[in-house]
């Protein structure tokens, strides 16, 4: 699956950022290359399980069908109830949708054979952000109206007319400009660094084992190490999942919310 | 931590950010535009201030 060849034989080449660059699938054509093809993958995954777990839904379930309400009921509650309010209904297919997406295409990362978490290409995440931003802008928009949301954002109450000179451009650059980028560049980063980890120690282990005697001995603990860092991955995974829709969740709860 | 604090520590990084991206880009011009060196750290300082004076009125007050 990597890029790299005889890496033990002209000594240790430690991973990086060209390891998250693949080879075209089809002809020279950049566009598709393994992580795309993940996205296609996690796409047809996801459809196949929910239809599959909800086609013939019984009322005691299975356990496949017990796992999928589960991931549902679990985006519905915890994510859409808890933090939008009244009107969460109509955000739970985005936030699930969301939920899902990001949660398959980051596992991909420990899958064996697959091995890459999508969301490690910035691409990704910044795209998946400038939806978050559209829906959290545009539904801001309606409730409140244009002009006396652009209004909300520029002038806080309560503060001395010339110092809005100094703080309106930091809110709109913050609104327009660092929330959407913080959103998709936490995920990103989270799951580049984990890949790379898991890289450093699969790879030194490789190494260890191809060395000398003590090195031989030395290489279970970094294989070791690799085995016990998935697990943690898997616990970032998840977690990374849960905080991109629980942030888009908390910035449409703002944008519906009066005081803001 | 609450959802709350969760949101809330995020939009202070974001703040954090913006303020000293806004200001220190405004003083970094000026310096390569009147040719001075010390505009940009009275911009990045003032970015600063106005960042922490937000995160203040926002979350601060309360």
């Amino acid at each position: 699956m990597f890029n790299r060849s005889g890496a033990a034989a002209e000594g240790f080449v430690p991973p990086s950022a060209e390891d998250f660059i693949f080879r075209p699938i089809f002809g020279d054509s950049l566009f598709f290359t393994k992580p795309a093809l993940l996205v296609f993958f996690s796409v047809i995954v996801i459809s196949v399980f929910f239809i599959a777990t909800s086609r013939k839904a019984l009322v005691v379930p299975s356990r496949a069908q017990f796992l999928g309400e589960s991931i549902y009921g679990f985006v519905r509650e915890v994510i859409g109830r808890d933090v939008i309010g009244p009107d969460f209904m109509k955000f739970v297919p985005f936030l699930f949708s969301l939920f899902t997406f990001i949660l398959v295409n980051n596992i991909f990362g420990i899958i064996p054979i697959i091995q890459f978490p999508t969301m490690s290409h910035i691409g990704f995440p910044i795209a998946l952000a400038l939806f978050t931003y559209g829906v959290y802008h545009a539904v801001a928009i309606k409730h409140h109206g244009f002009f006396k949301y652009v209004k909300d954002i520029c002038f806080m109450p309560g503060i001395p007319k010339p110092i809005y000179i100094i703080l309106t451009p930091v809110e709109l650059l913050t609104f327009l400009v660092t929330r959407p980028m913080t959103l998709s560049i936490r995920l990103f980063a989270n799951m580049f660094a984990g890949h790379l980890l898991l890289l450093v120690f699969t790879i030194g282990g490789e190494h260890l084992l191809a060395g000398g005697i003590f090195m031989k001995v030395l290489s279970p603990f970094s294989f070791v190490m690799a085995i016990g860092l998935t697990f943690f991955e898997f616990g970032i995974q998840c977690l990374q999942a849960y905080i991109f829709t629980l942030l888009t969740a908390l910035y449409i709860a703002g944008a519906l919310s009066d005081a803001h | 931590m609450s959802v709350r604090d969760e949101n809330a520590a995020w939009s202070i990084v974001g703040y954090l950010f913006s303020g000293m991206i806004f200001w220190g880009g405004i003083g970094w011009g000026l310096d390569s535009w009147l040719n001075t060196g010390y505009l940009r750290i009275v911009g990045l300082l003032v970015g600063t201030c106005a960042s922490i004076y937000l995160i203040w009125l926002r979350y601060g007050r309360q």
